[in-house]
């Protein structure tokens, strides 16, 4: 027979990616599960944005220059500084009335809250500052009061100094305020933020905050101008509305200032983005665990395995071609409904109450929210493979599928119910850390969510490490039992 | 009937699985609850009379975890028969299909009151010993956990039945969807998303439509014995909605079991 | 109760494909009744609807003369074998029997006698999953026996089963048909029913094709053939085409003749002077007489060997 044809097979890894890949795509129950799963996860981002409203447009909001909501209230003892020049002062005490009870030197474009400052500050828990715009943040020495402190303006440049003894300076750092104009505001300021008590009652967790009052005492307060002008008047107001009002008295040159309240940037306590992914996303965590575990156990119903292993009998590079397949075609749904799911949920919540000044509006593009949906995609595809691994392992569906969600879903229920404390564990050692890879707002105090409770890529890497010791063990059971 | 009965008995307990999860039950129970006594303290509350801790509540959280071997029980009772394409002998020897399902019901739920049982007596036992090394003793307004007290024992009683109505949900699911994986899936995801869900929506009112009309939140409302005329849903009217899904979902799959074929 | 199984006029429909179409025969008591016809001809869904798992789309099919989802104890009246791997895997094969005896109320001992009667004894206390083919097929068996049932139906029952367990079984079939039960024996070879049964009833594609007794279906396919062997292969054929008659080559030096007598063809070859060495009746083997019959019936059909494609 000269006319048979030739029937060569070829070797290599993606012939295994192949073959696995056809076996996915050619079950139509398992491509109709990703397609629903992405547009379950962006009707679910809809469904969810409507429901959803947000009152905190409705009170006033202070937004600092760059458009970010801030708090901005403080005791201020001032007096105007014409053109270039510096402010110096020495902080003999101050009361620890809070961990960052701020009291300093300040260089504010005027009196309005939110208006662009600097300021050098000495705080009882965090040690000496360079501050400006709410968002910069500069460490100077951590050495107790009293200490000299020191602003000078040039230009658009402010430079903070800090010294022990009023004659030996060195420099902190420099900052830079735009638009500056040619007077701006000078002088003391004391701040001290709200005590955040975070309690339990009626079996859940309550926040509470009361306000403190922070007192300072200053002397050898100086304000030197560039430009010859006489000495200026010291005038003091409150900046914003702070819980209780300050106060300052001045004698023989020695001040003492109280004030309350805070100087920092001040984000909202929901995080927009999260809101438009996660719902969908617990969605479609349910359907993407059930395929991942499917694609293994049905190996195993049918004696499938056996057919698959004496195709490829090397079986390491079968799970693993496995284990790339379910990863990347589940990263790539997960890519499209995260995509989706924030673009279509973006508008209904802003128009929702969720939108500037209060929520700034998030894009694509800002790294936390990019961080946010991609890395909602790469968790998902973590969990096909952790869910295939579970498969492997047990080999029946039904305990696997149940395993694998109580691990990611369960944790989520009871840190609701449970103190912080155990919450913020139960984050750290299930893989239910991986969905605060969603979060775009830096954790406050007073976020309880569990999904607040640990750090993105911390509980990103949780479920990192979950995935990389089930495929582990998957591994290594597979190549030892027989199939 | 008594012999459909004595039939699916049979096949129920010589499974080595259903001892695998009977036990699931218990020790998920137990452990859960014990760890979620262990993580409340009366100190994290601002003062020990301000409290409101309902501590029995807090003993049963451990059914979250136990629900789930009571769901694969119930699903696997019918998918598994389907799976092993042993459901053609179970139909062969009972041709009268609703007997099939009434007999797997009666069971199945049978056992899933037993486990309960004793997961809840376990759980007030575990709370009747930790409780007080945290703080909630006498002297701080909350006596030894009871069963001779009303509430409490209306929570554990409620619990019990909260787990036997669950695996009657995941059997008429089971007959419904014939398949483990969609069915341990659906049953799951019925159960957990609810309160997740509500914990994401801001608006109240949707969070207490959510609460009274998911199958665990109105379920568990019979755990509480603290503040009872505030919850979203009565404690007996919350399981009277579960045992709606549960009824819907047999009534279907009692449906879908006589007139597909097998 | 009467030892039978009638079926009348059954019809299925799956989708678009029609599985049976006006489907009826009988199984009496006392035979072997073999089922015969090719993959997906209907063998399996006719069993499954005698059995009330699947639902007929119309028409009737009585066990005993009834239906049989209205017997009590359906064990005691049908025991039948569908599917050898319908087994739990974690179950022993023992505790399998026990919850099949207790829903017909059964007695225990009921079970050991039919665990002794396969010959399972040995390993009944093992869990399902680790039986071989051979020994699952015969725990179905077991189980079809429990109810110690006048009829019983076995779809395939000698799938995999080793020579001696081929036997095993034909012995089985043909002493259960002598205590007087009725016995309908599926296959889709026909050279496995060959020793065993009596009576065959035929089908394809969801049609009865033949009902009848194997001796009557060999005297048919036999009919009108006469079976020449001759050196001379090429002239006796043209000869015959002459004739009227139509040949088949068999070998180098036979050839099968159909649509003339035996005495036409001898008369033929001697009026020619050709040289032979027998003319005899062609005798059909039951294969060759199935396949005759079921040749427009084959669902899946490969192209013959050796023709272009």
């Amino acid at each position: 027979m000269t006319d048979r044809p030739e029937v060569a097979g070829r070797d290599g890894f993606h012939r295994l990616l192949l073959a696995e890949w056809t076996k996915l795509r050619s079950v139509p129950r398992w491509v109709l599960t990703v397609v629903a799963t992405v547009v379950v996860t962006a009707l679910v981002a809809l469904l969810v944005a409507s429901s959803s409203n947000a009152d905190a447009n409705e009170h006033r909001v202070v937004v600092g220059p760059d458009g970010q909501p801030v708090s901005d209230e403080f005791h201020f003892v001032h007096q105007p500084l014409p053109g270039d020049g510096n402010v110096t002062a020495r902080v003999v005490t101050q009361d620890d009335s809070n961990a960052w009870a701020k009291a300093g030197v300040m260089v504010k474009e005027g009196t309005e809250s939110g208006s662009p400052y600097a300021a050098m500050m000495v705080t009882p828990g965090n040690g000496l500052r360079l501050q400006a715009n709410f968002s910069t943040d500069l460490a100077g020495a951590a050495e107790a009061e009293p200490r000299w402190l020191r602003l000078t303006r040039s230009g658009s440049e402010i430079t903070g100094y800090e010294s022990p003894d009023g004659s030996v300076w060195s420099k902190v750092g420099m900052v830079e305020l735009d638009a500056l104009p040619p007077t701006v505001e000078v002088g003391l300021f004391v701040a001290s933020p709200n005590d955040v008590q975070i309690h339990r009652q009626l079996g859940s967790i309550g926040v509470g905050e009361t306000p403190t009052a922070g007192k300072a005492t200053f002397d050898n307060v100086s304000v030197v101008s560039a430009q010859p002008s006489k000495p200026g008047a010291w005038a003091d107001l409150d900046v914003g509305q702070p819980g209780t009002a300050g106060a300052s008295t001045e004698s023989d040159g020695m001040f003492t200032v109280t004030g309350s309240g805070d100087v920092a940037s001040d984000p909202p306590d929901d995080d927009v983005v999260l809101i438009s992914l996660s719902p969908g996303v617990l969605v479609a965590v349910l359907a993407i665990v059930a395929l991942g575990v499917v694609f293994a156990t049905s190996e195993y119903n049918r004696g499938m395995i056996r057919t698959t292993l004496a195709a490829s009998p090397r079986r390491g590079p079968v799970l693993a071609a496995k284990a790339v397949v379910i990863g990347g075609t589940t990263f790539v749904a997960g890519l499209l409904a995260s995509v989706s799911a924030f673009l279509l949920a973006q508008p209904i919540l802003r128009a929702n109450g969720y939108g500037p000044p209060a929520f700034p509006e998030p894009s694509l593009s800002d790294g936390p929210v990019l961080r946010a949906v991609v890395g909602t995609a790469a968790a998902l595809a973590l969990i096909a493979v952790l869910s295939l691994g579970a498969g492997v392992i047990l080999r029946r569906s039904a305990g696997a599928i149940a395993g694998v969600l109580v691990l990611l879903i369960l944790p989520l229920l009871v840190a609701h119910a449970l103190p912080p404390g155990a919450a913020a564990w139960l984050m750290r050692l299930t893989p239910a850390g991986g969905f605060a890879i969603q979060q775009t707002v830096d954790r406050s105090e007073t976020a309880l969510e569990p999904w607040a409770m640990i750090g993105p890529w911390a509980g990103f890497g949780v479920l990192c490490a979950y995935t990389a010791v089930t495929l582990g063990v998957a591994f290594w059971l597979l190549r030892r039992r027989d199939a | 009937m008594t012999w459909a009965l004595q039939a699916e008995w049979t096949k129920l307990r010589t499974l080595p699985s259903t001892v695998w999860l009977v036990l699931g039950t218990v020790v998920g129970t137990v452990a859960l609850g014990a760890a979620a006594i262990a993580a409340v303290d009366i100190a994290q509350c601002p003062s020990p009379t301000e409290c409101f801790e309902d501590t029995t509540k807090l003993s049963l959280t451990g059914v979250w975890l136990g629900q789930v071997t009571v769901v694969v029980l119930g699903v696997l009772a019918m998918t598994g028969e389907y799976g092993t394409r042993m459901i053609k002998p179970t139909l062969a020897a009972v041709p009268e299909r609703r007997t099939v399902l009434v007999a797997k019901a009666v069971v199945v739920t049978a056992s899933v009151l037993v486990a309960g049982a004793v997961g809840v007596v376990g759980s007030i036992i575990a709370g009747r010993i930790l409780l007080p090394g945290n703080g909630f003793t006498v002297a701080n307004g909350y006596p030894p956990l009871s069963l001779t007290d009303g509430p409490t024992l209306r929570a554990a009683v409620g619990t019990v039945v909260y787990l036997g109505l669950v695996a009657l949900l995941s059997l008429g699911v089971g007959a419904v969807v014939r398949d483990t994986a969609s069915a341990v899936t659906a049953v799951l995801s019925l159960l957990y998303l609810v309160p997740l869900a509500a914990g994401l929506v801001t608006d109240p009112q949707w969070h207490d439509w959510l609460d009274r009309l998911g199958p665990m939140t109105a379920g568990l409302a019979v755990q509480a014995t603290e503040r009872v005329d505030q919850l979203p849903i009565g404690p007996w009217a919350g399981l009277g909605v579960l045992a709606a899904y549960a009824g819907a979902a047999l009534a279907v799959g009692a449906l879908v079991l006589s007139t597909r074929d097998a | 109760m009467e030892a039978t199984i009638e079926v009348r006029g059954l019809r299925k429909q799956y989708g678009t494909t029609v599985a049976l179409d006006d489907l009826s025969f009988d199984v009496d008591a006392g035979h072997v009744t073999g089922f015969v016809g090719p993959n997906g001809a209907g063998k399996s869904t006719t069993m499954r609807i005698v059995l009330g798992l699947d639902a007929a789309d119309g028409g009737t099919a009585l066990v005993g003369g009834q239906p049989y989802p209205q017997l009590r104890t359906p064990l005691c009246h049908v025991g039948a074998l569908l599917d050898a791997a319908a087994v739990h895997p974690s179950r022993r094969a023992r505790d399998h029997l026990l919850w099949m005896a207790r829903s017909n109320g059964l007695p225990r001992r009921r079970v050991d006698e039919v665990i002794d009667l396969v010959g399972l004894s040995s390993v009944a206390r093992r869990r399902a999953g680790t039986y071989s083919l051979g020994m699952r097929q015969r725990l179905g068996i077991a189980a079809a026996l429990l109810g110690d049932p006048p009829v019983l139906m076995f779809d395939e029952p000698v799938n995999g089963l080793d020579p001696e367990g081929i036997s095993w079984i034909r012995g089985l079939l043909r002493s259960l048909a002598e205590e007087g039960r009725a016995v309908l024996v599926s296959s889709h070879l026909m050279s496995e029913l060959e020793d065993s049964a009596d009576h065959l009833v035929v089908i394809g594609r969801g049609r009865l094709i033949a009902d009848t007794t194997v001796s009557e279906l060999l005297a048919t396919a036999s009919k009108g053939r006469v079976d020449v062997r001759t050196m001379q292969r090429a002239a006796a054929m043209a000869l015959f085409a002459n004739a009227g008659g139509t040949a088949a080559v068999n070998d180098r030096d036979a050839v099968t003749v159909s649509g003339l007598t035996a005495e036409h063809v001898s008369g033929l070859l001697d009026a020619a002077g050709l040289p032979y060495f027998e003319v005899t009746p062609h005798r059909a083997s039951l294969e060759e007489a199935y396949m005759d019959l079921t040749r427009d019936a084959v669902e899946f059909a490969a192209p013959p060997v050796g023709e272009p494609r």
